[in-house]
């Protein structure tokens, strides 16, 4: 483990900083050659970037009007991405999420080397150089390809001012619940790291189709990724992590909201009769969220009446669970201002910052 | 009506557009085949700068499998969630009744008509090309 100056000793000497808290941002290097100065041989020479392939958005994958003017990818300039973002919404602070596409290679150490180079990337750069102010917090990537590896890549990182979460894609050969992740539990629950799971590379490179086949088209394959969270969340407490790991946290990031009630619903009256066969789950599944799960909101689900919506927040418990995201830059980012519609203040505080703010320790 | 001169048809050639600030109001003028359109700069769904959006066509309704595309360079689409509009009714495609954009009066007047009240902004003329004017609810 290398050492940092942990946060609480680098804290006193900046001002805490109030305002929304954005649980997934995407920045990006400015060239592949930013990442592949990370990355030792022979990985330098076959990492060319790329993305996860198939299902590119027919229309366009991010905002237009996020192209830096000097140049570069959406996410790539941390000037612009204050001006267009974070002063532009009053922001505290944005976690960062670099899609590194990692967990579609079938080679578990080519994946583990991409990881461990968007780490050293995104702490030179967004959590160091770019962020004077501390409004970046990052997230860690890991390979869960290899889980042993994954978890000495946040044993790395483990201390780090910065970096406030383990990330993974949700694709995945096997439900998250299973035990072959549990040292990447593990390592999360001894760190105190959040482990966010965030869509893709699902059905992509090794990795399984949460639905039954492959859809044909983009919109079918993006409406559904929520599938894969829902599988990962059933399969996260009834493998019973949560008792085994009492202090691992899991966020549920871009995978939907408007599931949770009837999803928990079905789960505890299932449970109510099946409880033997997972005798190590020990209360009503729904009970382990408050403690260990929370989700993000975009893309937000939408009813048409927004008293649905309010009543929908209430019975899936937004209060305590949910935290505020945009998504950006990506297409179908959520406005601060226009994607909600008006809440009760105490509410809006909760999920805008202070569930984040809790969950982050920010 | 209030009129403002906001370019010359040489500026906004066919498929061409130009965004402009009339009274604090950022506003799009398109050039549709030689025709003059006017759409406000946000969208009404999340208020993103939509005349910013990709001017295309689109595909329309038709039978599984088939694919009519067609109203090439009537379509803009908004720059961050994609939904379409077209450009000679500011309407929406998905939902044209409940969502639309302010769609305003475009005018190509001579250029030696002086009945505009405000210029815009200035720029150079030809011997072929005539304002376009833009009408605004005073």
């Amino acid at each position: 483990m290398t050492t940092f100056l942990s946060e609480r000793e680098a804290r006193p000497t900046r001002e805490r900083r109030v305002g929304i808290i954005d649980c997934d941002v995407h920045p990006g290097p400015r060239s592949v050659a930013e990442i592949k100065a990370h990355m030792p041989m022979p990985f330098r020479d076959r990492w060319n970037g790329g993305g996860r392939g198939f299902f590119g958005n027919p229309v366009h994958g991010a905002r237009l009007d996020s192209n830096p003017p000097g140049g570069g990818g959406a996410g790539s300039d941390p000037d612009f991405l204050r001006t267009q973002l974070v002063e532009e919404h009053g922001m505290a602070h944005a976690i960062l999420l670099p899609r590194s596409f990692c967990n579609l290679h079938p080679d578990p150490d080519f994946g583990t080397a991409i990881a461990a180079a968007f780490n050293d990337w995104l702490a030179e750069t967004w959590l160091d150089k770019y962020n004077a102010d501390g409004v970046f917090k990052g997230s860690i990537t890991v390979a869960h390809q290899d889980p042993h590896a994954a978890a000495r890549e946040i044993e790395r990182w483990a201390g780090h001012p910065h970096f406030v979460q383990v990330m993974t894609d949700s694709g995945a050969r096997a439900p998250f619940g299973q035990r072959q992740y549990h040292p990447i539990y593990e390592a999360c629950a001894k760190h105190d790291l959040p482990f966010a799971i965030h869509p893709g590379t699902d059905g992509m490179g090794i990795n399984v189709q949460p639905s039954p086949g492959f859809p044909t088209h983009y919109i079918e394959w993006h409406t559904c990724l929520s599938l894969a969270f829902q599988a990962h969340l059933v399969s996260l407490l009834t493998e019973g992590v949560f008792e085994k790991f009492p202090k691992f946290r899991v966020v549920l990031t871009e995978g939907g909201t408007a599931w949770i009630p009837g999803l928990m619903w079905r789960l505890d009256a299932e449970w109510k009769a099946l409880r033997t066969e997972v005798p190590w789950v020990k209360r009503p599944p729904s009970a382990y969220l408050r403690d260990h799960v929370r989700f993000t909101t975009q893309p937000l689900e939408r009813p048409e009446d927004d008293r649905h919506f309010l009543q929908m927040l209430e019975m899936m418990d937004a209060e305590n669970l949910l935290m505020f995201s945009s998504d950006y830059p990506h297409w179908d980012f959520d406005s601060p201002s226009h994607a909600f519609p008006k809440l009760p203040e105490a509410l809006h505080h909760r999920i805008f910052e202070a569930n984040a703010r809790e969950w982050y320790g920010l | 009506m209030a009129k403002y001169v906001v370019g010359s048809t040489a500026e906004i050639g066919p498929g061409q557009r130009k965004i402009v600030a009339v009274n604090g109001i950022s506003i799009g003028v398109f050039n549709v085949n030689g025709v003059y359109y006017a759409l406000r700069n946000r969208c009404p769904h999340q208020g993103a700068p939509l005349c910013l959006g990709s001017v295309k066509g689109t595909a329309l309704p038709s039978q599984p499998g088939e694919y009519i595309w067609a109203r090439e360079g009537e379509i803009l689409r908004c720059p961050w969630h994609g939904w379409e509009f077209d450009v000679t009714t500011g309407r929406s495609v998905c939902s044209p009744q409940k969502v639309r954009v302010r769609a305003y009066e475009v005018t190509v007047d001579p250029l030696e008509s002086a009945e505009t009240e405000a210029v815009v902004e200035t720029f150079p003329v030809t011997v072929q090309s005539g304002n376009v004017v833009l009408h605004l609810p005073s």
